[in-house]
């Protein structure tokens, strides 16, 4: 069994054993953020690392570059959810619709094929999002066009047919090596999103299938002795990318923050994810 | 606690619950099902591995939902249709795939089926879109559930035409043939419990088939059992030869 089947099949118990224990939603930030601090920064933490040590990495010429590049792309992101949060909203979706379906399709198919990349991807977020849609709605309430939308006509189950409809369509309308196993493996990520809270159904889709395989699959390119050293290698800028999210929380901007934590954590999020995306599109390309 | 009164908390169904009874039955079924067939999956041929892993997910799907069917019936007693359809919209499509999975065709063509069965059904049964009424829906619904029985080759069973699924099963190497027949079986007999619950739960003229709630629940859960085990275990007597 490699890696990547292992990182989901640990997913896949916690989330069962979510959904048999009834995990009170009060616990659900907290494993969000267990998550997202263990297994979810640790993964972009050695970008700077893997933009060097593979052959067929994007070219920098120096450190240094690489780091003017990096950071820029996040200050960018940053200024563009100040500017419209809408816009921010929208590259974020983009990038990680992208980004989750590049890592999705590992094990089911080459990931040269870029639309069907971000297909895949962008059926698990709507999934995500459909199946969470009110808690959503009061997320983004920021969001004019999102916080009028009345959805009170439809029920939940509308919403999982809506997804699991579209996920069949567009699994049989791409050339996908192994079909089946993505579909189903998609199918329980569904099930999933449909019992869990947003937050509990993101910490363990980004924490469990998308990070925890992708830091697998790192640790075994660094070929270092022990898991542990190579975890210690992601710590430096774990910590800095914590400490970068506390300074922007304490010297925030209303539109930033307001009151609403867990925006103001995806806006993080994002910050991280985009120059991420760029370093993790040529790691993967002979996965 | 939960999952250790889902296993030994029989005896909270009250006395008589029959109902009741099956849901457990229901649970605990689908759940060993997926056991066994997890099992399997290491002991088969390479090429029937997806099939069985399939086999496993249908039957554990169903089982946490029947988990969850099971509590809201003893809690308040009610129909727990909401998480019936929650579970047919994830397990119906993974069902018609076990058929792409043994003969390598048709999935296009019923995965098309499956969406149009299952939307069609939803939009008549909750009325949510505000157009057609219950029974054109239905009867959309059940078009695409005969195209779908068309392509499985389950007229074939009486000599009849059959689609490209039907024939590459009729065609395949080994056991394929004998599974595929049975597969047939309960596409055209199993899968008819659905449009008949269809009918007596939802309003209009189909009122004359209506029957008692908990009578319905029994039908769907011994069907619903059958179906999606034996689906299973049908595929499990092709890979095993």
């Amino acid at each position: 069994m490699n890696v990547v089947v292992k990182s989901k099949l640990a997913g896949l118990i916690l989330a069962f054993s979510i959904i048999f224990f009834g995990l009170e939603s009060s616990y659900s930030i907290l494993l969000f953020l267990v998550v997202m601090l263990s297994i979810g920064i640790p993964h972009g933490s050695v970008d700077h690392i893997i933009a060097f040590i593979n052959p067929e990495a994007r070219k920098f010429d120096s450190k240094l570059i690489f780091y003017v590049v990096y950071l820029s792309l996040i200050v960018f992101n940053i200024i563009l959810w100040v500017i419209s949060p809408f816009l921010g909203l929208l590259v974020f979706l983009i990038i990680s619709c992208y980004h989750f379906g590049e890592t999705q399709v590992i094990g089911y198919n080459t990931t040269d094929n870029k639309i069907l990349n971000f297909v895949i991807g962008a059926n698990i977020l709507l999934s995500l999002f459909l199946n969470n849609i009110v808690e959503l709605q009061e997320i983004l309430y920021i969001l004019p066009q999102f916080a009028s939308l009345d959805l009170s006509a439809f029920d939940s189950v509308f919403f999982l047919l809506v997804s699991v409809a579209i996920l069949m369509l567009s699994i049989v309308n791409f050339e996908i090596k192994r079909k089946v196993p993505l579909y189903a493996e998609i199918t329980i990520l569904y099930m999933v999103f449909f019992h869990t809270d947003l937050l509990t159904s993101f910490a363990l889709y980004f924490g469990f299938c998308h990070s925890l395989p992708m830091l697998m699959l790192e640790f075994k390119e660094f070929k270092t002795d022990s898991f542990m050293k190579f975890y210690f290698k992601t710590l430096p800028f774990t910590i800095l990318s914590i400490i970068f999210g506390f300074l922007l929380y304490q010297f925030n901007n209303d539109l930033l923050t307001s009151d609403n934590l867990i925006l103001f954590v995806f806006i993080i999020i994002s910050s991280l994810t985009l120059p991420h995306v760029f370093i993790m599109k040529d790691f993967v390309k002979d996965k | 606690m939960e999952m250790l009164n889902f296993i030994f908390d029989a005896a909270s169904i009250a006395p008589g619950d029959f109902t009741g009874f099956t849901f457990f039955i229901g649970s605990v079924s689908m759940l060993a099902a997926t056991v066994w067939f997890l099992m399997q999956h290491g002991q088969v041929d390479k090429k029937f591995k997806d099939s069985m892993l399939v086999a496993a997910l249908i039957t554990g799907i169903a089982a946490v939902h029947y988990f969850y069917m099971r509590e809201q019936w003893v809690l308040d007693g009610s129909s727990p249709t909401e998480l019936r359809y929650i579970d047919w919209i994830l397990t119906v499509p993974l069902m018609v795939v076990e058929f792409a999975l043994l003969t390598g065709v048709g999935m296009r063509k019923l995965f098309w089926a499956s969406v149009v069965m299952l939307v069609a059904g939803y939009f008549g049964e909750s009325g949510v879109t505000g157009m057609l009424d219950a029974q054109t829906w239905g009867a959309i619904s059940g078009l695409a559930y005969f195209w779908m029985a068309y392509e499985v080759g389950c007229l074939s069973i009486f000599g009849g035409p059959s689609g490209a699924v039907g024939n590459a099963l009729a065609s395949g190497s080994g056991k394929i043939p004998e599974a595929g027949r049975m597969l047939q079986w309960f596409v055209l007999v199993g899968w008819a419990i659905y449009p008949i619950g269809y009918m007596a739960g939802t309003d209009g003229w189909y009122t004359f088939v209506a029957i008692d709630e908990g009578a319905m629940n029994i039908i769907y859960n011994v069907g619903d059992a059958i179906n999606k085990i034996g689906f299973g275990m049908a595929v499990w007597y092709a890979a095993k030869s």
